[in-house]
């Protein structure tokens, strides 16, 4: 299954139908791995595919806009170009999308990976990408479905243990932002924590300011997260950050049976509503 | 916040229905409880998450956000589109540890002085039984 990759990436590059084909290659650790941008054919033979390629490469679109690329992705990583389709941030027949099936990815830290699965891959509905080009199939059995137990395991819990679990979460927070570098739904040219006036979250690493910046990074991409995981994963100091997004995604498809980035077509909750739901929510 | 002076509640009221019911209240010199600070914005669908969630980290003890009935909204549409905004906010606070009862969403038309009047007295009664917030921020 590599050498499809590299075989489909080959054909692309020297076809010319791309300039550039962005999938994974092995990290300097031996173990994990990085992205990797090939612009030549012969960069092909560099491509990796297996359970350490956590990253969502779909991410990179938005950095080439109007220019043809291949991205390999995982079926997470594909609700991301419908997503951004949608969106109007990507054009459709400008990205090929190389899809990979997936039965999962491992917690992959700089030398080192985890036997089990991301807790994500737990709650994941897909197993075949929801848009793709050139399918790949990837041997491998699929873990049982697992749904949302840290979820639940909060929700069991009352505000006040809620309360301090959470400012326990938000004190160690040094708002570096690779939360929202990282999000393919985070791109905003001025983001409201970046605004100087008014000064919506002022410059203090305190738990009252990383409150405000955590709920509003998780709303705004209520009914726009595609449960990929990068934000958790790049946080330096490990906040439980999907937990805020599976809380949002779990109440979205309570509320409005939405699920983001499935198809490109269906209105996202936000932009639209229906005349007579919710006034027992209210 | 300390409990002496009331629980303090941030008000958004919508500029064509809600602002104008609140004025009935006074004109007609019905008495609601002085612990909410109002604050006029053109329209409920004007109300920001942002502007909530800023609220209770500048301490109050509970936002109350009032817009036009459903169908009588000026700009025609804006209060159903906070109805769902807000109906997903709440579950992301109570999920912090800000209980949901905080945030409140009420319909109030420019003639329902009383209806004001009441629904910042029972937010008031409801916040008391709550108690000063956890943690502030």
């Amino acid at each position: 299954m590599v050498e499809e990759v590299r075989d489909k990436a080959r054909e692309l590059l020297s076809a010319g139908t791309v300039e550039c084909v962005i999938g994974y290659e092995r990290a300097t650790d031996g173990i994990t791995a990085r992205p990797l941008f090939a612009y030549s054919p012969e960069e092909a033979d560099r491509f990796i595919l297996d359970r350490t390629c956590v990253h969502n490469l779909a991410r990179y679109l938005l950095d080439r806009k109007g220019k043809p690329t291949a991205v390999v992705v995982k079926p997470c990583d594909s609700r991301t170009i419908n997503l951004l389709v949608h969106e109007n941030q990507i054009e459709r027949d400008k990205v090929f999308a190389i899809g990979v099936t997936c039965p999962g990815v491992v917690e992959a830290h700089w030398g080192e990976t985890t036997e089990g699965l991301q807790s994500r891959c737990g709650s994941c509905p897909l197993e075949v990408p929801v848009v793709y080009d050139h399918l790949i199939t990837v041997p491998g059995e699929r873990q049982p479905r697992t749904g949302f137990p840290e979820l639940e395991k909060l929700e069991a819990m009352s505000p006040q243990e809620r309360l301090e679990f959470w400012q326990q979460q938000f004190q160690r927070c040094i708002r570096c932002y690779a939360c929202r570098q990282v999000c393919p739904g985070c791109y905003c040219p001025i983001c409201f924590v970046d605004q100087l006036d008014p000064m919506w979250v002022g410059i203090k690493i305190a738990p009252p300011e990383n409150q405000v910046w955590h709920l509003i990074r998780a709303f705004h991409l209520a009914g726009r997260c595609i449960e990929c995981g990068e934000c958790q994963r790049v946080c330096p100091v490990n906040i439980p950050l999907m937990l805020l997004n599976q809380k949002l995604t779990a109440e979205v498809e309570g509320m409005f049976d939405f699920r983001p980035g499935l198809d490109a077509e269906t209105l996202p909750p936000f932009a639209t509503f229906r005349k007579e739901e919710l006034e027992a929510e209210r | 916040m300390d409990m002496n002076g009331g629980p303090r509640i941030v008000g958004f009221l919508c500029n064509w229905c809600s602002y104008a019911g609140a004025d009935m209240a006074g004109t007609s010199r019905m008495s609601y409880p002085p612990n909410i600070r109002i604050i006029r914005v053109p329209c409920s669908g004007r109300v920001d998450p942002l502007l909530v969630v800023k609220s209770f980290q500048q301490g109050a003890d509970g936002v109350l956000v009032a817009g036009c009935h459903p169908g009588d909204c000026h700009y025609t549409e804006g209060n159903y589109y906070a109805r769902r905004r807000f109906a997903l906010l709440r579950p992301l606070l109570d999920f912090v540890g800000i209980e949901q009862e905080r945030l409140r969403l009420e319909w109030v038309s420019a003639s329902e002085g009383r209806k004001f009047s009441r629904a910042v007295a029972s937010f008031q009664e409801e916040l008391e039984r709550l108690g000063p917030r956890g943690h502030r921020g």
